[in-house]
């Protein structure tokens, strides 16, 4: 007899952008098929945008949008509860809570859910929690064992080459722009893509905060804030307080309105001088010009300061 | 720094805990005592002028309150720890209060390990390299009583003064209760205080129907406790003859059942599987009981911006569809106005007082 093979949803949003090759490589391992959300559009934004809380963050809604958008086309659809990974190492508490948000938003649709739980505080590892979901997926605990430690290895490729591609980057000769955001509201087509976007079309290299060795990051965070306690955050401070001599100009991006940006974004104005910087936040707003006309007078400020407009 | 005994040291408003502060900062730590001042319109002014806009607003209350203790001569600040983003409310306000330019010293709990004893320790001697450990703990648990005790008689209050025989006399009781307890001295001045008011409280005649409205109110950890920020909601429902109950408070969220709260979540089970932020679940627990108890309404606040509470939302719709129980949902933010928020009030309140005639 045939086994079905089990389908996993991964929506195209939040941790996704961090965790994909981790996520795609673990499920691959074990024979499993995922699914992967279309990229957002419109429909997406508008669908999260009705289902969730108003005050809830643009990331939070496209999330659910992309969450609906798999409801009923696998098996169970992947939402984890990543808390923290120790002391000052936390997530926002968005990511504690998304399991069950998710599941109460969407309790009527009859979709399975799937979680796995990450708090290293409470002694609970990523590595045992991989196990327990392979388990619960109908595998034996080597085999998920095997699917975790083949997926990390993978996932630090994946983060390290990525890493030395950027790194080339700073060496090129033109105006740079390093942009301090999470990595779902940069990669994303309906926040961070338009900036990216109108960056390139103006000619300036834009860098980004995150994309650096994750540990030396959050060793040099510690230099910016002693007590940040938040782990994309710390990447992305300890990212701007090695390369803020290497650019041209700071743009703190956020996506309205996130919780740990609207502290740490205020921190670093108030700590990194001597480099022009551009606080931009996204919000639903189906345009682009008004980020374009601020994007265009903050790259007409740096070439002024150097002397070239 | 000079000796302890010179040290001026102040915590924001909080609620009627800055009785408890002053307690366990003047006999625990042998430090003098800086009460900030009452919170008014000028406090959430300076707050806001100096924070950042999307920061939650017991933030900018914080901040508010800082620099009025500064200026009523504290040169000692305390800012805690926290699991959301009060976890790291002080690093920023230390640094938005120094850029102003003011001069102090910070004692943040974020920069220690909360989770290891000895850091306990290090703390009281930062305070008071003199402080002697045992009678410290002493001092410092008497203060926890008064804290207890604080909750306890705010919770009588609420539930019975909208029903008083004839107005004014349980909140001339409750009045003269935190009087005593902001001038408390001793351990015999807190338990007196309290008996004191126990009596009062439970002598003072009511004129109750037998199955009066009731309202349960759950919500964000500063703004649900804190009069002031929260526009005295509770003083308000309880002026339209409703009993007002809440079980979020110090005593019950730490004193009594440590961070753990094991036995609240087994019975949420089937509403959530997981802790959805630091108060979620006794939220969720809380909300479901009032429901379960037959209540006649259920209150959430929060400030603007807080990212817990807007995530617990879902499951308290949840919990109002599946027992058909009234929930209003409230966020304040440093313009909520008093007519804004009465007029939903009103509205809230002849909606249940109309179910409970029908039903």
């Amino acid at each position: 007899m045939e086994k079905q093979t089990i389908t996993i949803g991964l929506p195209r949003a939040l941790l996704y952008y961090r965790y994909a090759p981790l996520w795609k490589t673990f499920f691959q391992e074990l024979g499993m098929e995922t699914v992967v959300s279309s990229p957002t559009d419109r429909d997406i934004l508008e669908q999260g945008t009705a289902l969730a809380i108003d005050e809830a963050c643009l990331s939070l809604k496209i999330y659910l949008g992309h969450v609906a958008a798999l409801v009923g086309r696998c098996d169970c659809i992947l939402v984890p509860r990543v808390s923290n990974f120790g002391r000052h190492r936390n997530m926002c508490t968005r990511f504690e809570s998304t399991p069950d948000l998710v599941r109460s938003v969407f309790r009527d649709s009859g979709q399975k859910f799937l979680s796995y739980e990450v708090d290293e505080e409470l002694k609970k590892g990523e590595e045992e929690a991989f196990v327990e979901l392979g388990k619960a997926l109908g595998s034996t605990a080597k085999a998920a064992k095997k699917a975790y430690k083949a997926a990390k290895k993978a996932e630090a490729a994946f983060h390290k080459e990525r890493v030395q591609k950027h790194e080339q980057l700073y060496k090129r000769e033109n105006i740079k722009v390093l942009i301090a955001a999470h990595s779902y509201v940069i990669e994303d087509p309906y926040m961070g893509r338009a900036v990216t976007e109108y960056l390139k079309r103006a000619g300036v290299i834009s860098l980004r905060a995150d994309l650096v060795d994750r540990e030396a990051a959050l060793k040099h965070s510690r230099e910016l804030s002693p007590t940040c306690k938040w782990e994309i955050s710390r990447e992305i401070l300890g990212g701007i307080q090695q390369h803020k001599d290497d650019v041209d100009g700071i743009i703190l991006l956020s996506a309205f309105p996130c919780g740990p940006d609207a502290m740490v974004n205020e921190l670093i104005t108030r700590r990194v001088k001597g480099v022009p910087m551009l606080n931009l936040v996204l919000d639903s707003q189906s345009g682009t010009a008004g980020v374009e006309t601020r994007l265009e007078s903050f790259i007409d400020i740096i070439r002024f300061k150097e002397g070239k407009l | 720094m000079a000796e302890a005994k010179n040290r001026s040291v102040s915590f924001p408003r909080y609620a009627e805990y800055n009785c408890a502060f002053k307690y366990i900062v003047e006999q625990a730590l042998g430090c003098r005592y800086v009460m900030p001042p009452a919170l008014t319109k000028r406090t959430m002014e300076l707050g806001t002028k100096y924070s950042p806009d999307f920061v939650c607003t017991p933030f900018k209350t914080m901040l508010g309150s800082m620099i009025e203790s500064l200026e009523a001569g504290a040169d000692t600040l305390l800012m805690t720890h926290g699991l959301c983003r009060l976890g790291y409310y002080g690093e920023l306000l230390e640094q938005i209060l120094r850029d102003l330019g003011y001069q102090f010293d910070f004692i943040n709990l974020s920069d220690y390990d909360m989770g290891k004893k000895k850091e306990y320790l290090r703390i009281v001697k930062r305070f008071n390299p003199k402080a002697n450990p045992a009678r410290f703990l002493t001092q410092f648990l008497e203060g926890l009583r008064m804290a207890e005790y604080v909750d306890e008689i705010t919770g009588e209050y609420y539930k019975n003064c909208g029903f008083d025989a004839v107005p004014g006399q349980s909140r001339q009781a409750y009045q003269d209760f935190l009087t005593a307890m902001y001038t408390a001295q001793n351990r015999g001045d807190v338990e007196a205080g309290y008996r004191a008011a126990k009596r009062a409280l439970q002598s003072v005649p009511l004129d109750k129907p037998q199955k009066p409205l009731r309202v349960g109110v759950v919500g964000e950890f500063y703004t649900a406790m804190d009069a002031f920020s929260n526009l005295e909601l509770e003083q308000k429902l309880a002026d339209m003859r409703v009993e007002v109950h809440r079980w979020m408070n110090v005593t019950n969220q730490f004193l009594h059942y440590g961070s753990g709260q094991k036995n609240l979540r087994v019975k949420i089970q089937d509403l959530c599987r997981y802790d959805m932020g630091p108060t979620s679940t006794a939220n969720i627990w809380y909300a479901r009981e009032c429901a379960e108890r037959g209540y006649d309404g259920i209150v959430h606040i929060k400030s603007a911006g807080c990212t817990p509470e807007i995530d617990v939302m879902p499951v308290l719709q949840n919990i109002s569809a599946d027992y058909k129980i009234p929930v209003l949902y409230l966020t304040y933010d440093a313009q909520t106005s008093d007519v804004g928020l009465m007029t939903r009030l009103e509205a809230f309140y002849d909606m249940i007082d109309m179910r409970k005639k029908v039903i």
